[in-house]
């Protein structure tokens, strides 16, 4: 009887609390949106100040951003699609393929103000004729260095800031008597920072197509332009180019291993390294008086596209197909993409965008390094997305743990390398 | 006769038995009391078991849409993966050896306590501590223990003299599943020898009186008399350390990832990696994987719960 009486006051109460809520707004919307980059407080503003403009423009909805680190990020999108829940905006990046296979992102091709957008960029979420992304942050992959520590070992740039591949080997040579690490590189949190040097020689040696085939296996490893360049890498290896300790060293700790302690001569990075390095020095960035040049990825003997260089887009929006709010969700998208908020991006995250901004010159204290980035544009011949955009299951995880790590670590021969890649990623 | 005096008269005025026994409460009772665990169990442990058993047959399509492929999977996981059978190997050598080094380990750390050792409160504790501490914060300390550069282990290791034996001791595959391992058996030492230092004080003081009597000396009635009546305790800190070990996921993920070149790849980490990082919603082949490894580890608790368990009991 007790039971039977506290259920049905228990009920009572519920069915009072539910009485006595006021009654939802017809306009009152919750946006939910996932994010990564929660640790890049220029990224946070931006895209916070994103979510107040459409709040402001649009009353009764409210934007609910929730921050993730990446593998947190994946494993509850991986969960919630299916699932059919999950947020309405969510965080991508242009190798998460298999979130437009399986049909969890709805196109944008309708919804979007493409006007804003990078065409380039644009076609890098564009697959069958439709567009699943909008790319926010775009990256060339370059070498940075330090211009005293070059001029300390007496190697001038050349004009075109690409050494040839012997030049290139012999400046790591020069760095190492000199007592410089060569090379600031770790792989202690990232599937990918290994393998810069080896993949950009790859290439300019193999040109754009043959690059894409080798991605995806459509081009044997054993092919002798690809063991060559393996060989050229090895030799860089052996000559000590990278720490000792690169195989722990994480991304944020090679950072401040070039620029901080102990130093290092260069840093092969894609150019949001900027994104991170031009914070204030007690936030863990770059001194402002760091005397940071970039140059070109060394050319490869008989290369077939030496000007040619990686540009990739990064983070992307796109909206959940489950959403009831698409229309909404574009418009929180199209918030970020205005040529106004482009500018912005270049502004006060110091990085490459898809987005259309109207910057013609640059100002403040990294002017000069942005005309210096703009460039080593001049002339380059892109290839659209890297190695991880373009492999998938045992190929990437491969790619992750030879290329990344293994050789590059000096823990592989060049024909074991060369034999493990097959293995994964040749389909011939 | 016998005087039960006491306990006879307390017996008597407590309420019937019938009363409080919870083998004869009601149906109603029953399903009140146990109802809600019930269902947090049943909806997080065992339909998640049921549906990986179910999985593991099928192909699983984005927008649940489910393939059956009968023992695919498995084949394809018994025949082809190589880094299936490079987790099975890793994890084998990490459950047996770190299993053998804590169980031993956490004995002799608890029998220096007993024997009265100076210190034992400030031992006790120290030793203790890294049980308290997660795996991340355990992980990342021994990261940096590790590292080549700045690492405590290199830097000893110069400071000795000893400059040439300085690794990169997560970085090698010869000595990455190793160093781990350290890690781990550095963090679970002190459980174990806080669990043997209980079952010691709970040995019968009159028996190892008698053996002092008896001029027994300390290695002996370590052998013949203390480690007989720890057995249990013996078998069951091996069996749940041996679970845990192969199980091994956090501390793996944190300090390594796997690598380097699979040298510390855990079943469990490789569940985690197909299911999560391989750019699939699939989930078939992650849950044949977990199925296989659930069934061998089943086997061999099975197998371990036998060979140990003590055939006659001891009477004291």
């Amino acid at each position: 009887m007790i039971t039977w009486r506290f259920a049905a006051a228990l009920l009572l109460v519920i069915a009072f609390g539910l009485a006595a809520s006021p009654p939802a707004q017809a306009e009152d919307v919750t946006l939910n949106v996932w994010t990564h980059e929660a640790d890049e407080d220029a990224k946070v503003a931006f895209r916070e100040l994103a979510a107040k403009n459409l709040e402001a423009a649009h009353p009764g909805v409210h934007v609910k951003i929730t921050w993730y680190e990446k593998n947190p990020l994946l494993a509850a999108l991986k969960t919630a699609l299916p699932a059919g829940q999950g947020p309405d905006v969510l965080y991508v990046e242009p190798d998460w393929t298999e979130y437009v296979e399986a049909g969890y992102l709805a196109p944008l091709d309708d919804l979007i103000d493409w006007n804003n957008i990078e065409p380039w960029a644009r076609a890098v979420w564009t697959f069958n004729g439709k567009t699943y992304g909008v790319p926010q942050e775009a990256y060339t992959n370059e070498i940075y260095y330090n211009k005293d520590l070059l001029k300390k070992l007496g190697v001038e740039l050349p004009a075109n800031a690409q050494f040839t591949q012997s030049q290139f080997l012999d400046l790591v040579k020069k760095a190492k008597a000199a007592g410089i690490t060569p090379i600031a590189q770790g792989v202690g949190d990232r599937p990918f920072p290994g393998a810069y040097i080896l993949g950009e020689a790859l290439l300019r040696k193999l040109g754009k197509e043959d690059y894409r085939k080798l991605w995806t296996g459509g081009l044997s490893f054993e092919d002798p332009r690809v063991v060559d360049v393996f060989k050229w890498t090895k030799e860089l290896v052996d000559a000590g180019a990278y720490p000792k300790n690169f195989m722990t060293l994480k991304l944020g700790e090679s950072h401040y291993y070039f620029y901080a302690k102990p130093g290092a001569l260069m840093l092969p990075m894609g150019s949001w390294y900027t994104g991170r390095a031009f914070v204030p020095e007690d936030k863990g960035g770059q001194p402002k008086d760091f005397p940071l040049g970039v140059m070109q990825y060394p050319a490869m003997d008989g290369g077939a596209c030496n000007q040619c260089k990686t540009s990739a887009v990064g983070a992307s929006f796109a909206i959940n197909s489950a959403s009831k709010h698409k229309d909404i969700a574009a418009e929180f998208i199209n918030a970020m993409s205005t040529p106004e908020m482009g500018k912005r991006w270049i502004e006060t995250v110091y990085l490459q965008t898809g987005i259309k901004a109207d910057v013609k010159s640059f100002s403040g204290p990294y002017a000069a390094y942005f005309t210096e980035l703009m460039e080593r544009q001049k002339g380059a011949d892109y290839f659209i997305g890297g190695p991880r955009d373009l492999t998938r299951g045992e190929c990437k995880d491969s790619f992750a743990q030879v290329m990344n790590s293994a050789f590059p670590g000096g823990l592989l021969s060049v024909d074991q390398a060369i034999k493990m890649m097959n293995a994964a990623c040749f389909k011939g | 006769m016998t005087n039960f005096g006491p306990f006879w008269r307390t017996a008597r005025q407590s309420p019937p038995p019938s009363a409080l026994d919870a083998r004869r409460a009601s149906r109603t009772t029953l399903i009140v009391l146990l109802g809600p665990a019930l269902v947090i169990y049943a909806a997080f442990m065992i339909y998640p078991v049921l549906r990986t058993f179910w999985n593991s047959v099928h192909v699983i399509k984005p927008h649940n849409v489910e393939a059956f492929v009968g023992l695919a999977n498995f084949k394809e996981l018994l025949g082809n993966d190589f880094i299936f059978w490079k987790a099975v190997g890793n994890t084998a050598i990490f459950a047996i050896v770190a299993t053998i080094a804590d169980v031993l380990g956490g004995l002799l750390l608890a029998l220096a306590l007993f024997s009265g050792a100076p210190f034992v409160r400030t031992l006790r504790l120290i030793w203790f501590t890294p049980v308290l501490m997660s795996y991340v914060v355990v992980g990342v300390i021994w990261v940096w223990i590790y590292d080549y550069d700045w690492g405590l282990a290199n830097v000893i290791l110069r400071s000795l003299g000893l400059g040439s034996l300085e690794q990169s001791w997560l970085g090698d595959p010869r000595t990455a599943l190793w160093s781990v391992m350290v890690t781990h058996i550095w963090k679970w030492l002190g459980f174990n020898m806080i669990i043997f230092l209980a079952a010691l004080y709970a040995l019968p003081g009159d028996v190892l009186g008698a053996a002092e009597l008896d001029n027994c000396g300390w290695f002996a009635k370590l052998v013949h008399i203390i480690i007989p009546m720890l057995r249990p305790t013996i078998v069951n800190l091996t069996v749940l350390s041996f679970i845990g070990k192969m199980m091994i996921f956090d501390l793996v993920w944190i300090m390594t990832g796997g690598g380097p070149l699979w040298s510390t790849e855990t079943v469990s980490t490789y569940v985690y990696k197909r299911a999560f990082d391989w750019n699939t919603f699939d989930l078939g082949y992650p849950s044949a994987i977990a199925v296989l490894w659930f069934l061998i580890i089943l086997a061999f608790i099975v197998a371990l719960t036998r060979l140990l368990r003590q055939r006659d009991r001891l009477e004291f």
